[in-house]
């Protein structure tokens, strides 16, 4: 017996470190799926300010303001007769463009887009968006880790019930 | 609801990019809208669109319910071939799926 482990004793100990690595393999995340990992980030769409909203999509709400981007929202530039389609395009000189998010500031939920870039993609981005009333419409781009932002105002005669 | 639009895709090649056209038949309601009898319109809203060039994911939007009614996109592919299939795929808060699909000429 001294020699020969019970082998009881040996299967607990083995099924005791299995099962640890396992719960850290687990918490470390490395085996969520994937789909669930590319999930709606519904966190930052339902977000009621726009520092909620970029917090909760970039992980961070500072950033540089920065005249890189070209934006343009509305036309005529900073107007629009129809809030429920309000066209918007995004230039940039950036290199490295990873993800450009649009948000309105008025808006229930500011978040209105946010767009994940490969290097296989060039800008100008174009899309058209609702704008609830008068507001602040802002780009944050993120390219080689920086985040730069870039706003415009806009007019809205009929509020696009956003 | 039935949609009877279609989803639409267009891809042109120019001075070495490729412009891609979406326009996708979608409603888009934020479930904050009203019907005629003053009842909410339960959200309905694109939430994730992808675009695919020969097999290779090149783009990702996520919606929210800011995005226009019948959302349409417009974004530059750098490079590209007559040939190129481009296709895009869209998935909404309701779990209703639409695809598109287009050779590049």
């Amino acid at each position: 017996m001294t020699h020969q482990a019970d082998p009881k004793r040996r299967s607990f100990i083995k099924g005791a470190i299995s099962a640890s690595t396992l719960a850290l393999v687990a918490s470390s995340g490395l085996l969520l799926p994937r789909r669930l990992l590319a999930h709606w980030p519904s966190d930052a769409f339902t977000a009621e300010t726009v520092e909620d909203a970029l917090l909760a999509l970039l992980g961070e709400a500072e950033v540089a303001n920065d005249k890189q981007i070209a934006f343009k929202l509305g036309a005529p530039p900073s107007y629009a007769v129809n809030g429920a389609s309000v066209p918007v395009e995004i230039r940039s000189e950036l290199a490295n463009v990873e993800r450009i998010a649009i948000l309105v500031d008025k808006n229930p939920n500011p978040l209105a887009m946010s767009v994940d870039l490969t290097p296989d993609v060039a800008l100008p981005f174009k899309s058209m968006i609702k704008v609830a009333e008068d507001s602040e419409v802002i780009a944050v781009v993120r390219a080689d880790g920086k985040l730069y932002r870039t706003s415009r105002d806009i007019a809205v005669d009929i509020g696009g019930c956003a | 609801m039935a949609i009877k639009a279609r989803d639409r895709i267009r891809a042109k090649l120019t001075d070495e990019q490729t412009t891609v056209r979406v326009l996708l038949a979608h409603p888009m309601h934020t479930g904050r809208g009203e019907n005629e009898q003053g009842e909410l319109i339960p959200a309905e809203f694109i939430q994730d669109i992808r675009c695919w060039r020969n097999g290779k994911e090149v783009l990702t939007i996520k919606c929210g319910t800011a995005t226009a009614r019948n959302p349409y996109f417009s974004f530059q592919l750098a490079g590209g071939a007559s040939g190129d299939k481009i296709m895009v795929r869209w998935v909404d808060n309701l779990g209703a799926k639409g695809i598109a699909e287009t050779t590049l000429s």
